[in-house]
């Protein structure tokens, strides 16, 4: 009895032809019957769940597509959030008169039935520490129970509970809700605020790419953070509840999320609030990158982002925690975080007070460090870059859209520089840049010279 | 740094009067409240009426701004609070301490001896006719549930028109525990409000203003919660009743509402 750790086997092709030989044993032709499916190990799973997923195995003809089609399964289930670890066993059905007869026994280990975690977290241009505790497969159906707790540097104070399930035993398609409360500052605009809120998140793949549709209740608390706060912004002080349905589509197509080398990602994303609360405005923000290697490991990468929204009735005005902000150490580098568009002007360093339409573009050349030091280690962690970024952020006329367009193009701010990226695991990055600002407005909060920045989003 | 300066109010109060003494009274400034007729509750509708008598009293100009959030944008957390210049002033007692620093003094006549009286008075007023109001408005099973949270509510959308009300109804309720003033009666309330009343009709007698001929800012501060408890509508109105049993006091209230209020209008 042989232990198959299967992988997917590659299709044979017109130049990899199944070669003759005695020794050669053609898979593909080989009959075979699935007798019976053993899952050994199941504690709370639900046996419908199971049998859900290994009945395809019954229908396998041969060799080649029994073990093809064990392998899937054993993807689906761990993907599904089941089990563990799933290992596959195929053996010849020993009490069957087919001498093509097969039993496939899945060997499986279940989650414990509760795990807890402490995990610092890193945010844009802000670290804080999660301590987690999640509930596998609570339900037996692969449900998921997910209680956390954030405390960051920022005076960030978060807590939430999410639930979520795949719908009709499909690991793509994700429904989850849950209830969270989360306490952040914002000193670039002069407040802080405290959210409640409840929100249900529905991902689903289509032949395009992956949507996510989000409905999200939210009461929101916006207080001054000082006496300093400008006036413009303290006028918005006040309780808010927006309820908002929000559409993300995505299709990534690079082979990287943080240091791609080839292909493209389109992000489109549209939200729309106003179906109960007093938050009313459609918002579409859109976000494209494209990726070339060229000569000695150097990529190319060209970025374009921008975004617009406008209130649902003419005369309302968009609440400061609601608009678009500019600038940023991994965004518009050489400009302060959010420092970027109107700005109050009754202190020295007016409050950021964000705008209703902003666009950004980005050219970046990516080289490996020069010499390669850790070359195939350490070293593929690290990048140099030189880079181009401009970009404007401003208020939209939707009865003069040719003026208010035209202003959008003329103000540019951009700003080019060089510098050291480092990844950090799968989902952040780190900079280091030398920046010279090349066009500033006034009221701008720029940022000369070197610049730090690490986040999880940038251009 | 701004979050330092927050840290000592005590400082950007001292820092404020200084140079507030060296500026004139600007021409914009502005009083922010809640909507009068809709939201605002009665307690605070007399803090209100009190801070704009006394900036009447020392003829000030000013502006009333009525916004749904003004008890959120002000720099204490309550109504109300004055814009002047860069500066913003919250409640009646910074706001007396900012105007006298302007140059602008009801008392200055006035004997030691009579400003620590009239400042007894004033705490009295303080600490029982505000207690007594929050007790009534927030305590009061019917006055709370039929005007005071509604009113709190009206400007947000469910659930937050009763999440709000309750919350604050819960603020109030420690705030009056803490002070001993949770677990009186009604009639208890009243009495405190009869004693307090007896006390001011007695220091008034039959003087056109608590101190002879001039007013101070205790007559503001009386004038504005004593016209709010003999004016304010209420299914349970047991302390107008109260006030109206002083006829020195009612008149006393007819009086400055006729001399400075009625006198704006026009």
């Amino acid at each position: 009895m042989g232990t198959v750790y299967a992988k997917a086997p590659e299709p044979a092709t017109v130049n990899n032809p199944p070669q003759e030989g005695p020794d050669d044993i053609d898979f593909e032709h080989i009959p075979v019957k699935v007798e019976r499916v053993v899952v050994e190990g199941v504690g709370r799973t639900k046996d419908d769940v199971i049998i859900k997923e290994v009945r395809p195995l019954l229908k396998a003809e041969t060799f080649q597509e029994m073990v093809q089609k064990s392998h899937e399964v054993k993807q689906r289930m761990e993907k599904l959030g089941l089990f563990k670890r799933v290992g596959i066993f195929i053996d010849t059905a020993k009490d069957s008169a087919n001498k093509d007869s097969y039993e496939i026994t899945f060997e499986v280990r279940e989650f414990r039935p509760i795990s807890g975690g402490m995990n610092t977290l890193i945010g844009n241009n802000d670290a804080s520490l999660l301590f987690g505790v999640k509930l596998p497969n609570v339900l037996g159906r692969g449900e998921k129970v997910n209680g956390e707790y954030t405390h960051g540097t920022k005076q960030t104070r978060g807590y939430s509970v999410m639930m979520s399930k795949p719908l009709n035993a499909n690991p793509e398609i994700l429904l989850s809700g849950g209830i969270y409360q989360f306490h952040g500052s914002y000193p670039w605009s002069g407040y802080k605020e405290t959210d409640r809120g409840l929100d249900i998140d529905l991902t689903f793949p289509s032949v395009l790419g992956m949507h996510s549709l989000r409905w999200d209740g939210v009461w929101r608390d916006l207080r001054s953070l000082s006496r300093t706060t400008s006036f413009a912004v303290r006028e918005q002080a006040g309780h808010s509840l927006k309820s908002s349905l929000k559409h993300v589509f995505v299709r990534d197509m690079r082979d990287d999320g943080i240091l791609p080398s080839s292909g493209s990602l389109l992000r489109l994303t549209q939200e729309y609030a106003g179906l109960g609360g007093n938050v009313e405005f459609s918002k579409q923000e859109l976000e494209l990158q494209f990726n070339k290697s060229l000569f000695w490991d150097t990529v190319v990468q060209l970025s374009l982002a921008g975004g617009v929204m406008r209130p649902l009735h003419k005369k309302d005005d968009i609440r400061i925690n609601d608009r678009f902000f500019l600038g940023g150490p991994l965004t518009l580098r050489g400009f302060s975080l959010k420092g970027v568009g109107p700005h109050s002007d009754d202190h020295p360093a007016g409050n950021a007070l964000g705008a209703e339409a902003y666009w950004m573009c980005a050219a970046h050349i990516y080289t490996p460090l020069p010499f390669r030091p850790g070359k195939g280690g350490f070293g593929d962690l690290f990048r140099t870059h030189f880079f181009v970024n401009g970009g404007n952020l401003g208020n939209i006329n939707f009865n003069d859209l040719q003026g208010s367009l035209k202003d959008m193009g003329n103000d540019i701010r951009w700003a080019c520089g060089w510098g050291i990226v480092l990844r950090m695991g799968r989902v952040a990055r780190m900079e280091l840049n030398y920046v010279v600002p090349m066009a500033v407005k006034q009221g701008d909060s720029v940022n000369p010279g070197l610049q730090f920045g690490i986040g999880l989003s940038f251009l | 740094m701004a979050g330092d300066m927050s840290s000592s109010p005590l400082v950007v109060d001292a820092f404020q009067a200084e140079i507030g003494a060296s500026e004139p009274w600007p021409v914009d400034v502005c009083l922010y409240q809640q909507y009068a007729a809709e939201q605002i509750t009665f307690p605070d509708y007399a803090h209100c009426l009190s801070v704009k008598t006394f900036l009447y009293m020392c003829g000030l100009d000013f502006r009333v701004e009525q916004k749904t959030n003004a008890e959120e944008m002000s720099p204490s957390g309550k109504v109300p609070f004055i814009h002047v210049g860069a500066f913003l002033v919250s409640e009646l007692d910074p706001i007396i301490a900012f105007v006298n620093a302007r140059g602008f003094n009801l008392v200055s006549d006035m004997s030691d001896t009579e400003r620590s009286e009239m400042r007894a008075y004033m705490s009295m007023i303080e600490s029982i006719l505000v207690n007594a109001e929050l007790y009534l408005a927030w305590l009061d099973e019917t006055v709370s549930t039929e005007i005071t949270k509604p009113r709190y509510g009206c400007p947000y959308p469910w659930p937050l028109s009763w999440m709000l009300p309750l919350r604050k109804q819960k603020d109030v309720r420690a705030r009056l525990s803490s002070n001993g003033w949770k677990d009186k009666t009604i009639e208890q309330v009243c009495e405190e409000v009869r004693t307090c009343c007896q006390a001011l009709s007695e220091r008034l007698d039959e003087q056109p203003y608590f101190f002879g001929d001039n007013p101070t800012e205790l007559d503001a501060l009386v004038f504005g919660h004593l016209y709010t408890l003999l004016t304010t509508s209420l299914p349970e109105g047991p302390f107008a009743e109260i006030v109206q049993k002083f006829p020195n006091l009612a008149a006393f209230c007819k009086r400055i509402d006729e001399k400075f209020f009625k006198q704006e209008e026009n």
